[in-house]
């Protein structure tokens, strides 16, 4: 058993204050990442989790054992760093077999020369030799076995890396960001290959990333973190349907979501000088924002809900990115369009934007999610 | 290139000053002594075959000596045969200058007994050094602990006591211990070096903390860490810190001659060039340079050697 409890961590580095406050459960087998921007603390929380850092206050817990105060060796975990930091001096043969070594043979039988002829080395030594090999072969770098570091390509560093983490059968891998050295092709290339590695295995994952694409592509469940707390942890579909704050909303999805301003006047839910719906309780707070998808918005003739210019356009081939200034408060929106209406959308041209209100995501001022000033305006739709 | 000429006419100006005594040193140990006198001879001199005064004098024919060979020049007076024999005696003592001078160096002291003193008190020194330095220097540089920087602050103050303020209170201790003329004597003193510590720190510091960490989640423990993981990626700062310290203490003149009083079985090689200082028989200067150009020559061996090491280095690219 391998599932995960980490439990109202706090970390302090002297006054700053990295993490406040972070509970996770990770389930046996899950890909758990963690997706935040730099600086947030995502590496912290992971270092605490591998026993590199001790939290000020909190408890991991693995396998339903505490291990807040073991060390980092004892715990049974793997990591993927993102400089690799594989040891410059050994083959990759070998440093795929350290953690073997350290685990397996004891301190007499690791010894250079008198190692060797100890009773019993001769078959440790095979024994990781085979699993070195069924290691490299599986991530396809068994030709590489007898280089140094020195001598590989990025791409290739990283599979070792992640070779010498899985020769050995943690608990969990941890992996730190371990995608952001290699250029963008690779990037695709190996983010498919460890899901697909993680579908064989059959283990636990906790995957550190400030790239939301790898969050959404690869994971069971995404944490977001930022400031130092998770503000939401779900299903990389719930993730960007149905935020709980906007700073998730705003940080998952690409190109990132609109924010429009809303404010109410009586019961009357109002963008810019339109009411969008009457029905609104008066116990609703008089300032509101709204996010909108990009592909949320359409373009229309008829009634727009928003007018605006198109000041740019980015063709992406299968789809048409076109930002949009708008005419109430100059402030831009991103709207996501079909290539076959590319010809509505020259630069310049004069736009009509509506979008359905079950669309809209609604948050209070401070960002938190209104999900009863959205169930109010659906329920009684009366878009204008 | 052209613009440059001046920094290279420095350089070769610089180069000229610190090779000449090193010229003068080889170029003696090639000379007879009368060619060293009159300053002639070029570089290797004449290498004319030259007689040794001492090997005659020792040789000096006695009436014993005469009565002995008289079977051998039969019908001849003594004085002829004394003559005979001295002849030989001269042939026997006459050699070419540089075999003279390092045949000297050898036989006059035992020059072989004191390079094997100091590879031998050199080579300790350097390991201790090594196995005291390598673990401070991993916790100064990668180890939080409370009063690290206060350890670090007298680790550099340390650095600034020099060795001849410290060196009367050593002897003292030593004496009391009834270490004076021994090999610890030679050793104990040196084997914690602040500089080695300082050195290996700030090598220490340039290595990425992940490695580091990586090595705790394979498993190791910080002693382990130390000698498996730092100490190969510190080849090239150790071998900088072993040329330091084994040309200081095999060069040393002033701490040996302090605690070894007397027992020249213990004598370093800076020890064994003092032999030959003015034996009353005058200046005996090609024997001493061949003895100094002897002591020298390891050390510039061994520096050409660590120096392509040097520049090979181990390349650090596995850990970017
Ligand atoms: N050892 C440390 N000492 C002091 N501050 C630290 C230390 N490690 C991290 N921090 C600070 O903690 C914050 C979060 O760092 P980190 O967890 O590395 O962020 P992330 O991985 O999300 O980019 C940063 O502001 C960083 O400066
Ligand atoms: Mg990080």
């Amino acid at each position: 058993m391998s599932d995960l409890h980490i439990a109202s961590v706090t970390k302090h580095f002297g006054e700053t204050s990295v993490l406040k406050g972070v509970t996770l459960d990770v389930k046996d087998g899950e890909f758990i990442s963690l997706v935040g921007p730099s600086g947030c603390g995502k590496s912290t929380l992971l270092r605490i989790i591998a026993g590199l850092e001790t939290p000020t206050s909190g408890t991991i817990a693995i396998g339903g054992a505490e291990v807040t105060q073991l060390r980092a060796a004892d715990r049974n975990l793997s990591m993927v760093f993102q400089s690799y930091a594989l040891y410059p001096h050994l083959t990759v043969a070998e440093n795929i077999a350290v953690p073997l070594q350290m685990r397996q043979m004891t301190a007499l039988q690791r010894l250079p020369v008198l190692g060797g002829i100890l009773p019993g080395a001769r078959t440790h030594k095979d024994d990781i030799a085979q699993a070195v090999r069924h290691a490299a072969e599986m991530l396809e770098i068994a030709a590489l076995l007898d280089r140094k570091p020195g001598q590989l390509s990025g791409g290739q560093r990283q599979r070792v890396a992640l070779g010498r983490a899985l020769v050995r059968d943690p608990a969990a891998f941890l992996l730190d960001e371990p995608l952001s050295n290699l250029d963008a092709k690779l990037r695709v290339q190996t983010r498919a290959e460890i899901a697909e590695l993680h579908r064989r295995l059959k283990a636990t994952f906790i995957y550190v990333t400030h790239d939301q694409v790898e969050a959404m592509t690869m994971s069971d469940r995404i944490a977001v973190m930022m400031g130092g707390e998770i503000l939401q942890c779900a299903a990389p579909d719930v993730i960007y349907e149905d935020p709980d704050d906007i700073r998730v909303a705003e940080f998952i999805g690409s190109p990132k979501i609109n924010v429009l301003p809303l404010e109410r006047n009586g019961s009357a839910l109002m963008l810019f000088d339109q009411v969008l719906n009457s029905h609104l309780s008066t116990e609703s707070p008089k300032v509101m924002q709204m996010g909108l998808r990009p592909e949320a918005l359409q373009l229309t003739q008829s009634k727009p809900h928003l007018t605006g210019r198109v000041v740019h356009l980015e063709n992406l081939g299968s789809e048409v990115f076109a930002q949009v200034a708008l005419d109430s408060n100059g402030s831009r929106v991103t709207l996501r369009a079909m290539p076959a209406q590319r010809h509505r959308l020259g630069l310049g041209a004069q736009v009509g934007l509506s979008f359905d209100l079950s669309a809209a995501i609604i948050f209070d001022a401070g960002g938190a999610r209104l999900r009863h000033v959205e169930g109010a305006v659906t329920c009684a739709p009366e878009v204008a | 290139m052209t613009r440059d000429w001046w920094k290279h006419l420095v350089l070769i100006l610089g180069a000229i000053i610190v090779l000449a005594p090193f010229y003068m040193m080889v170029s003696y140990s090639f000379k007879s002594p009368g060619e060293i006198d009159r300053g002639e001879g070029g570089f290797f001199g004449r290498q004319e075959q030259m007689i040794d005064p001492r090997c005659i004098a020792l040789r000096q024919p006695g009436r014993a000596d005469i009565e002995a060979a008289r079977t051998r020049f039969l019908g001849q007076d003594d004085a002829s045969v004394q003559a005979s024999l001295l002849a030989e005696t001269e042939a026997a003592c006459s050699m070419r200058p540089v075999v003279f001078n390092y045949s000297k160096a050898f036989t006059e002291a035992p020059l072989v007994r004191y390079l094997l003193n100091g590879v031998a008190v050199t080579l300790s020194i350097f390991l201790i050094q090594s196995v005291v330095a390598l673990p401070a220097a991993y916790a100064l540089a990668k180890l939080n602990f409370w009063g690290r920087d206060a350890v670090f602050g007298l680790v550099l103050f340390c650095l600034l006591i020099p060795v001849h303020a410290i060196a009367l209170p050593l002897y003292i201790g030593l004496a009391k211990l009834g270490l004076t003329n021994t090999y610890a004597a030679l050793v104990v003193p040196w084997t914690i070096s602040v500089f080695g510590i300082f050195l290996m720190r700030q090598f220490f510091m340039t290595v990425p903390d992940d490695l580091i960490d990586a090595a705790r989640m394979d498993g190791m423990s910080e002693l382990t860490i130390v000698w498996r993981v730092m100490l190969p990626t510190a080849i090239p700062a150790l071998l900088a810190f072993a040329i330091f310290s084994v040309v200081a203490h095999w060069n040393d003149y002033f701490w040996p001659r302090i605690v070894v009083t007397g027992n020249r079985d213990l004598f370093t090689p800076p020890l064994g060039l003092r032999e030959f200082k003015g034996d009353g028989d005058g200046s005996f200067f090609g024997p001493m340079m061949a003895t100094a150009t002897v002591i020298v020559t390891p050390l510039i061996v061994a520096f050409l050697l660590a120096q392509r090491r040097f520049i090979e280095g181990i390349t650090l690219s596995g850990m970017k």
